[in-house]
């Protein structure tokens, strides 16, 4: 027997046929080799059964030679589906409406959210976010990703100690942890100030307390500079002692630097492809040329889209290819000599507190070899060298 | 003559090689199945149709079915298959 499933799909129709020879009809249309079944008897005269859509032009030969007549009752099947689903179109369109609608608005921004932020902390970060362009209603893989969102913050925020980004479905939540800013000095706490490290005294200004060393003294680290117990000797009275003692410091430092090197530089040169990626595979949709650069260092980033909460393995790549050249440096012992100098000044700098300055320096050595300048120079520094020292009363 | 002769081989090969006998001498098969459905190979065209009655025509006479609410649910040359609630089947000669 034949499989009838098929005939759902290429469709078929219900066919009644009234007449004296209804049974001719039947047989006739079995000699031709068409199919037919659910054959049912529909009153003394008349029959009713299925045939197949493509078979109706036979049937009508095969009638024409009978003496019954045939009425078409009615269609089923897929073509009479898709006839049906067209008429009525505007479902079609309206639910496909619907589906692109929930796509875009679920990728799109829809809530900023800031925890344990104060309110000018918040509003900092809120102000930063608008520059970046992370606003309600923006299109999320449009934007910066969560990496680079929370670099650009707690590098533009400066109370921020450290701010967690995250994106969960709609809304970027950032957990905020605040600088915690020192608190003022207690003013009363009764305190010394000794030497943070050796020195010779510059200069002093003693705003309260007893000095006990004088200009062009040479201190040890822990030394007493102001003592706190002023007054005289049966009534002392304990203060807090303050000022400011610039000692004359000194560093020593061994700089290095070779007279060729070589760099990897970008040069500036950039160019960015876009792709739509699907699973593995990635359309390009911009940027197809090659830029033939020689050394290049390539950027690859995937923003997934969204569908409601989730993720689809469609997404939005662009791919980055930086143009990269290689520099050498070469310095001819007097260059690499005044380089060395300049960086020695300026590691110490970085180690050194604001206010501390740079008096002299002196090299103490230089050699040259294996193609390096190697420097030993010795440096003298005005910096504040007091610091507190809390007096502990005991009875 | 010669069709008997025919027949007497037919007959013959049957009797000896152990054929089945309804595809070496064009006789209906029937399969039953209850009341429900009746399944026949090897029919001639549809004589009569009603709710109550079917009427075949065999290559040697004619097959009666009296039942209740008959449809038939796939009519091929030679195949046919009924559904409804069948009480008699009748062979008729000729």
């Amino acid at each position: 027997m034949k499989n009838q499933w098929t005939n759902f799909y290429t469709g078929y129709v219900i066919v009644k046929a009234n007449g004296k020879g209804t049974e001719r009809l039947i047989n006739a249309l079995l000699k031709k080799g068409i199919p037919i079944w659910d054959v049912k008897r529909a009153g003394t005269d008349s029959l009713v059964f299925c045939i197949d859509l493509k078979e109706v032009p036979k049937l009508r030969e095969t009638v024409r030679s009978s003496d019954c007549k045939v009425t078409f009752i009615s269609g089923k099947g897929g073509p009479f589906l898709l006839r049906r689903l067209l008429k009525n179109s505007g479902f079609l369109a309206g639910s496909l409406a619907f589906l692109v609608c929930l796509f875009v608005l679920s990728n799109m921004v829809w809530g900023i959210e800031i925890h344990n932020a104060n309110p000018e902390t918040e509003y900092a970060i809120r102000k930063e976010l608008d520059k970046m362009g992370v606003k309600i209603g923006k299109v999320q893989f449009l934007l910066d990703d969560v990496d680079t969102i929370q670099r650009k913050l707690s590098d533009n925020v400066s109370a921020l100690t450290w701010i967690g980004v995250e994106l969960k479905g709609t809304t970027y939540h950032f957990q905020v942890v605040e600088k915690k800013q020192p608190k003022a000095e207690k003013k009363l706490s009764p305190q010394n100030l000794v030497a943070k490290k050796k020195a010779t005294i510059a200069d002093m200004f003693v705003e309260k307390g007893q000095p006990m060393i004088k200009v062009n003294d040479n201190v040890y680290k822990g030394q007493l500079l102001v003592s706190g117990i002023i007054g005289k000797e049966d009534t002392p009275k304990v203060v807090s002692a303050r000022g400011v003692i610039l000692g004359e410091t000194w560093y020593n430092s061994t700089i290095e630097v070779p007279l060729k090197s070589n760099f990897s530089v970008f040069n500036g040169d950039e160019m960015t492809k876009h792709f739509l990626s699907i699973g593995n595979f990635s359309l390009p949709i911009w940027g197809f040329k090659d830029p033939g650069y020689k050394h290049f260092e390539k950027d690859t980033t995937v923003r997934p889209f969204h569908f409601l909460k989730w993720e689809l393995p469609i997404g939005y790549k662009t791919e980055t290819k930086r143009s990269k050249e290689d520099i050498v440096r070469e310095y001819t012992p007097a260059q690499a000599h005044k380089e060395a100098a300049k960086m020695g000044r300026a590691d110490l700098k970085k180690q050194l507190p604001a206010d501390a300055e740079i008096k002299k320096e002196k090299i103490l050595h230089t050699t040259n070899q294996n193609g390096k300048v190697k420097l030993i120079i010795l440096y003298q520094v005005i910096e504040n060298i007091a610091a507190g020292q809390p007096i502990i009363q005991g009875d | 003559m010669a069709p008997k002769w025919g027949q007497n081989i037919k007959n013959l090969l049957v009797k000896t090689m152990d054929l089945p006998q309804d595809v070496m001498m064009d006789l209906p098969r029937i399969t039953l199945i209850g009341q429900l459905h009746i399944y026949i190979e090897n029919h001639r065209g549809l004589l009569t149709f009603t709710d109550t009655e079917v009427r075949l025509m065999l290559k040697k006479g004619q097959l009666l079915i009296k039942g209740n609410e008959f449809v038939i649910k796939t009519i091929l040359p030679e195949e046919i298959m009924l559904q409804g609630r069948i009480d008699q089947v009748y062979f008729i000669k000729e």
